[in-house]
């Protein structure tokens, strides 16, 4: 359902057409941000990116990339490459490798996400055909001090949040379970 | 020359042509899996079957045989429903390895699936059979029976075409898998090619296994110069590198040897050459030509040999260094026996080129048989080739000689080489090749050189040049 709200857009009075006791009033608004900031009393704004503001709790926003892990630790992602293939913005470069016991076989080697590229469109957890990535950290990503610094690398993507469990994916069955061992 | 109808639309056929072999004349592609174009008809896969009007049962198209006045539907209900049904069979205990399956993306299981089913399972996942993956089954595959299909391309191939017969089906029934013989491996020097014509992702390549995904792959046309056969072929690359050679769709060869398809593998290679090499050191490219260029200046006696495993271009160029010189020690007259080998693909004759090289210098020049003796009499003292050309040049080579090469690699250059030249292997560099028959060949580039490596004629312009610089 899309709400429909009319807005009343009356023609300015003659006090509004000169600006100048708007300019004033518009003025007074930033005296009194200034000074509240400037006394310490009631900050709006903080320092960032030293501090920030946390997100609201149970956001749905799409925040800082993960890479959820298996209960052994190994990543989920089995390097299919579909995040890859649906990211608008090419941020995201994996090499793929092979276990050699393991009969989920294929692994990421490396995986990066470029976060000075990603548009946070969130097509790659769209994608992902295993649940392995997820941007559910509640991190905002932005103001570093270097573009390498913007780089998230496997380890960095495989950081776990707290409250995290860990769950299945399809080809990770192979991974556990009775056929396991094969 | 029967005549049919297929969907209502008439068709006149050769004799002994398949109705799938019809359809296609009409542009209406029928699924299969178990028909090759190159293979005998198996007409085990079901998956091809068509409605034939007085028939009782559907028909394969791939093994029945058009016929005058043939009324033949391709998508009536009842063919739709036993498409469906197919894949419903083929997909109950296949693997969700889609996401670490190489063959997604160029799977007819997947592209069928979506065109003629896209029905929901009605098997739960955990009740899948397993089955024997990740086989080795030789040098270039990995077999993993839990995605095959039982297409038996890959037995049938085996059989028919290397005649070597490694694979067959093993088993009754739904317990059937396909099965290497007691003993062998499966190394018939062709067997790539099953890589290619399996149509799930049940044989793969160990070569470009995990490497790249099917999607990411651009296609360059190329003519293979891994023998005088000159296949043509079809090099996959992505990002400036390559990850495969297929024989080219359409090529008259249909299949392409193990060999050719590694031909790529020395550009992969550690060890590529991106600046000049003398003695044991490397050295820039501009000072390791002038080095060049002042040792052949300095030898009265120099000499050029041309190469079978350059291209005509750089052959000529390798001539016109010749005119520079002007030396009469030359020669571009390579013989070699040439003829398919192995009855497939393979020539006698390793080298691309051989009848190529000649055209350099029509006339004139030694044969090298000549070319030795000056060698070894001690007349000519410096000579400029291509590395794998060197081993023409038979016996010891005298003290003090200069032999000078181009190479692609630093494992190619040969003993004794004085200075090595770096060159833009045919990969970077268009180049033409006469194959044994006489037909030419144009291949490459596909993917960019290393930095500051130029073509072969390139730098033999500039040793000319060089040339002309001291002359002066």
């Amino acid at each position: 359902m899309i709400s429909v709200r009319k807005v009343n857009n009356r023609p300015l009075n003659f006090l509004e057409r000169i600006y100048l006791v708007e300019i004033a009033r518009g003025l007074a608004v930033t005296a009194r941000h200034f000074f509240a900031n400037l006394l310490g009393r009631r900050s709006l704004t903080v320092p960032y990116p030293e501090r920030r503001i946390p997100a609201a709790g149970n956001s749905a926003s799409r925040t800082r990339h993960r890479l959820k892990a298996r209960p052994d630790g190994s990543p989920r992602c089995v390097a299919c490459f579909l995040c890859q293939t649906a990211c608008p913005a090419r941020c995201i470069a994996i090499e793929a490798a092979e276990y050699p016991g393991n009969p989920v076989e294929k692994y990421p080697a490396s995986f990066s996400v470029d976060l000075s590229r990603c548009v946070m469109c969130g097509m790659c957890v769209e994608a992902c055909p295993e649940d392995a990535i997820a941007m559910d950290t509640g991190e905002l990503p932005g103001g570093a001090a270097s573009r390498q610094e913007l780089r998230l690398d496997k380890e960095d993507l495989l950081r776990r949040v707290p409250g995290e469990t860990p769950a299945r994916g399809a080809a990770n069955r192979l991974a556990e379970g009775p056929g396991g061992e094969r | 020359m029967p005549r049919l109808t297929i969907d209502g639309r008439p068709v006149e056929v050769k004799e002994g042509a398949t109705i799938l072999e019809a359809a296609g004349l009409l542009g209406i592609t029928i699924p299969r899996f178990c028909h090759h174009p190159a293979l005998p008809p198996a007409g085990s896969c079901r998956m091809c079957v068509v409605e034939i009007e007085g028939s009782p049962k559907l028909a394969t198209s791939c093994s029945t045989p058009a016929a005058e006045g043939m009324k033949v539907s391709t998508s009536s209900p009842a063919v739709k429903a036993a498409r469906r049904d197919v894949l419903e069979f083929l997909l109950l205990n296949h693997p969700l390895d889609c996401p670490i399956c190489d063959q997604a993306g160029e799977c007819s299981l997947q592209d069928y699936y979506m065109e003629h089913s896209c029905a929901k399972s009605r098997f739960p996942a955990e009740l899948k059979e397993p089955r024997q993956k990740r086989r080795l089954i030789g040098p270039h595959l990995v077999l993993d029976n839990e995605r095959c299909v039982l297409c038996t391309r890959c037995v049938r191939f085996c059989d028919e075409v290397t005649r070597t017969s490694e694979l067959f089906v093993s088993g009754r029934s739904d317990a059937s898998f396909i099965d290497i013989r007691e003993g062998k491996a499966l190394d018939n020097g062709y067997s790539l090619n099953l890589a290619d014509i399996c149509p799930v992702g049940a044989l793969t390549s160990r070569e470009f296994r995990f490497r790249q995904r099917a999607w990411f792959l651009e296609k360059t046309p190329v003519t293979c110069l891994g023998c005088a056969t000159g296949c043509r072929a079809e090099a996959h690359h992505a990002g400036g590198e390559i990850y495969r050679m297929v024989p080219a769709p359409g090529a008259e060869n249909a299949w392409l040897c193990d060999r050719g398809r590694l031909t790529y593998r020395p550009l992969r290679a550690g060890d590529r050459l991106k600046k000049g090499f003398i003695k044991n050191g490397y050295i820039d490219l501009e000072p390791a030509v002038r080095e060049a260029a002042a040792r052949l200046a300095g030898e009265p006696g120099a000499a050029v040999l041309g190469s079978p495993w350059l291209s005509v271009e750089d052959n000529a160029a390798l001539a016109a260094l010749a005119r520079a010189l002007g030396t009469g020690n030359y020669c571009f007259s390579f013989t070699a026996e040439s003829g398919i080998k192995d009855g497939i693909l393979v020539n006698k004759d390793p080298a691309p080129n051989t009848a190529g090289a000649a055209e350099a210098a029509p006339t004139g020049g030694l044969d090298l048989g000549e070319l030795n003796r000056r060698i070894a009499a001690g007349e000519i003292k410096a000579l400029i080739t291509e590395a794998r050309a060197a081993a023409f040049i038979k016996g010891r080579l005298p003290d003090g000689f200069k032999l000078i090469v181009f190479a692609t690699n630093r494992s190619e250059i040969p003993a004794g080489a004085y200075a090595t030249l770096p060159y833009a292997s045919y990969f970077e560099t268009p180049g033409t090749f006469v194959n044994y028959q006489g037909r030419r060949g144009v291949t490459g580039p596909v993917v960019p050189p290393p930095e500051g490596v130029p073509p072969l004629a390139e730098t033999a312009a500039a040793l000319a040049a060089a040339l002309k610089g001291d002359g002066a």
